[in-house]
């Protein structure tokens, strides 16, 4: 047994360090590269079709991975509910759309940009606000309690929330309205559409605005500190409870974000779209490094690239299979994830 | 005026009593009340379903009237709990039903789980229980799909998850019968249209992995390939319902050269957004097929634009391509003029009631015009052989119908839905 145990402990450390990092960083790409290079060469402009699917899915995944890994890092809390937040996001915009008379046949134009603008800024703001009074009825009162508390807690919310939205809208799917053009230009002997586009891009808008905010921004720093050593970062000033509401409210606001871009993307969503979406977010987090933001919107992008791979190549049966065999050999291998754990120290 | 008012008393009751003394004459009913009890459910998302099953169960009583002198009346009760269709709820109503001694028959469930409660109870009680809409092939054969339909060994009903049905009928025999035909038809019926209407020699396929859906694309696919076709792609989605994305399998569907798709599930498990995907992916003449789990208003709501170009089966007879059957059609419409009084299966539950009725006409006659019991409306209701709006229905051993025929719907005209295409007649086998 102690060997055992001495072994499965080596593993844990196998790939740390540096060199670790670029023998992982190696390992996967040797192995995407055997899985996938044959296919590329027999069909590239289909490999290029699901590479465009695959990236934008997994814009999407790491817009929610944000939130999950911004609220791990700084409370070491896996805020289960942050997946049905995305969701929310998405069913606030669908009225909000329609007060301005949008339907599936208006036509591409300023206005509805504008609108959409409009509408994201007003839906991440309220969203934010949801989760930042969440955390204050919910999680707060339990910041000191054993860690199983917060947790159940988090799975709580996570049934309030969709309880509360199949009551809203019931258990069919919704409609989302179909804004955005419907145009397709030629890639590389794909068909990329415009819509592929604005996803991609609108992620990586709000990822490098994210990396932007906590790198250079007061609160950034102060969010920084938190994460690092919460009592430290108390001795120097810094207001705790404002930094630790700002993280969910941010996260919120990006899973809003997430949420009306899968929307506009897919036009469907239904109450429990966010259980597994946050599923593959959380894992994508736990992949990348939790608490650790490049690391998240990384592991988004992977988990999407294998979804998508997976459902054209293989077996869409073992999609799931295949994410999670990669969360299991992550965590035994590289607990640390792609990128590095950022937690608080102890 | 006291003696004025005890007359006019005295010869009221005189008249009472004549009309009561009266026997057989003209076909006053006096002899007494025979009810049809009917289990639909009546209430919430499930209205649309139930009224206009239960209105041409109501249409077919207020038809007939009465039956050798005994006066016919329905004893509806609704199934529905919170709006959705409820086993347990169903069970209490047929109870109800075979409490009151009036009753010798039921119409109903609609629901094929409804079904697997109810028939446990009605079986107890000799009570003849005819289904206008039930699909699900457990509730008479043990086989849930066999292999000559799907090309890999059989699937029994336990594998499928359902009870056997010996298990739902404790007297060891069968007081069940349905005027729809089974769920295993579906997909070869799919096939036979797909090759031959829709000229398609190469198809895509892929379902929600569940015992309905899988099983329907598996029957369609072995079908397809004995029709002379080629099954370019096959993908199952575990989990379905939690699936955003069908597009790479969509694209590696195309690349393989698929002329349409055929997705076997539910509107509840993403069927319909698949359609809508393939916007942007495949022509927009390229075919959407599936089985009566599409044939729903949810998947109209969920294909979006891409509504023209999907085709469904149901399991039932659609009258409006019997001939003949429109006079009756017509008469119901002018009886019931809303045009959400109307349903696919108005016809069946009124056939369904007729063929109740003939039973209990033909047991009344058996038992020297008296009162029958139910074993003998139960035996009278084995011997069916009846011809109504559905065409000519007779009840096997099992208590399936004779008249297997599925209908394909399809829609061509994006503001009227789902339309009735035409009908695939599989009586004579595969």
């Amino acid at each position: 047994m102690a060997s055992v145990a001495a072994a499965l402990k080596g593993t844990r450390t196998a790939l740390s360090g540096a060199l670790g990092t670029w023998l992982f960083l190696a390992g996967t790409i040797l192995v995407l590269a055997v899985l996938l290079l044959p296919k590329v060469i027999s069909n590239p402009a289909f490999f290029i079709q699901i590479l465009i699917y695959g990236v934008a899915n997994g814009a999407i995944f790491a817009l929610i991975a944000l939130g999950y890994t911004m609220v791990y890092g700084i409370i070491e809390l896996i805020n289960f509910a942050h997946g049905d937040i995305f969701t929310l996001g998405a069913f606030i915009a669908i009225p909000l759309i329609g007060v301005f008379g949008f339907t599936d046949s208006t036509p591409f134009s300023v206005g509805v940009v504008l609108v959409l603008l409009l509408v994201t800024a007003a839906v991440m703001v309220i969203d934010g606000g949801i989760n930042m009074a969440i955390e204050r009825l919910a999680y707060r009162p339990l910041r000191s309690a054993p860690r199983l508390a917060i947790l159940i807690t988090a799975v709580g919310m996570s049934f309030v929330l969709e309880g509360a939205m199949y009551v809203w809208r019931g258990a069919n799917n919704v409609h989302f309205p179909d804004l955005l053009p419907g145009t397709r230009i030629s890639f590389l002997g794909a068909s990329l559409g415009v819509k592929d586009l604005i996803v991609i891009g609108s992620a990586v808008i709000l990822v490098v605005s994210l990396n932007v905010f906590i790198t250079n921004s007061k609160l950034g720093k102060a969010m920084r500190a938190t994460a690092q050593d919460r009592e430290a970062a108390q001795l120097m000033g810094i207001n705790i409870n404002r930094t630790i509401a700002a993280t969910f409210f941010i996260g919120a606001a990006l899973a809003a974000a997430g949420g009306i871009i899968f929307g506009l993307y897919f036009n469907n969503i239904r109450f429990d779209e966010g259980f597994t979406a946050g599923l593959f977010a959380f894992t994508a987090a736990v992949f990348g490094g939790i608490g650790n933001i490049q690391g998240a919107a990384l592991g988004g992008l992977f988990i999407g690239l294998v979804q998508a791979f997976s459902n054209a190549y293989y077996q869409a049966a073992l999609t799931d299979v295949w994410i999670f065999a990669i969360l299991i050999l992550v965590l035994v291998f590289r607990p640390a994830g792609l990128l590095g754990m950022q937690v608080p120290e102890k | 005026m006291r003696l004025s008012k005890l007359l006019a008393g005295l010869a009221l009751a005189s008249v009472v009593l004549a009309a009561c003394g009266t026997t057989g004459g003209g076909g006053t009913a006096n002899k007494g009340t025979i009810k049809i009890g009917v289990d639909l459910p009546e209430s919430g998302a499930e209205t649309s379903n139930g009224i206009p099953t239960l209105n041409g169960v109501k249409f077919a009583v207020d038809q007939v009237k009465s039956v050798d002198g005994f006066t016919l009346q329905y004893f509806n009760l609704d199934d529905a709990v919170n709006g959705v269709h409820d086993p347990q709820k169903g069970t209490q109503n047929v109870q109800q039903f075979i409490d009151d001694k009036a009753v010798l028959g039921m119409i109903g469930p609609f629901n094929s789980n409804v079904a697997r409660a109810e028939i446990k109870v009605t079986n107890q009680a000799h009570l003849v229980q005819i289904s206008p809409a039930n699909t699900n092939q457990c509730l008479t054969k043990d086989i849930y799909i066999p292999q000559s339909l799907s090309g890999v060994p059989d699937v029994d009903c336990k594998a499928a998850g359902y009870p056997f049905p010996k298990d739902l009928r404790p007297t060891g025999t069968n007081n069940y019968f349905r005027v729809a035909t089974t769920d295993d038809f579906q997909g070869p019926a799919m096939s036979d249209y797909a090759y031959n209407k829709l000229n398609l020699k190469k198809v895509g396929v892929a379902s929600d992995a569940e015992a309905y859906g899988k099983g329907i694309a598996d029957t369609f696919s072995i079908r397809f390939k004995k029709d002379g076709g080629t099954i370019v792609k096959r993908q199952d989605f575990p989990n379905a319902s939690h699936v955003s994305d069908f597009r790479s399998f969509l694209r590696s569907a195309l690349a393989a050269g698929a002329e349409g798709i055929y997705f076997g599930g539910t509107d509840s498990n993403n069927a319909c957004v698949v359609r809508n995907q393939m916007k942007g992916i495949f022509p927009d003449s390229a075919p959407f097929m599936g089985g009566d789990g599409i044939v729903t208003g949810q998947c109209i709501k969920d294909a979006a634009d891409k509504v023209v170009g999907m085709n469904g089966t149901v399991a039932t007879v659609a009258a409006e391509k019997v001939s003949g059957s429109q006079a009756t059609i017509d008469a119901f419409k002018k009886a019931y003029p809303n045009s959400n009084d109307y349903g696919a299966y108005t016809m069946p539950a009124y056939d369904a009631t007729k063929i109740l009725i003939a039973a209990i006409d033909r047991a009344i006659k058996a038992n020297n015009n008296n009162m029958p019991s139910r074993q003998q409306v139960l035996d009278a209701m084995s011997k069916t052989d009846f011809t109504g709006v559905l065409g000519h229905t007779s009840f096997d051993d099992k208590g399936d119908t004779t008249n297997k025929v599925i209908t394909v719907y399809a829609v061509k005209d994006a503001s009227k839905g789902w339309e009735v295409d035409t009908t695939v007649d599989l009586s004579h086998g595969l």
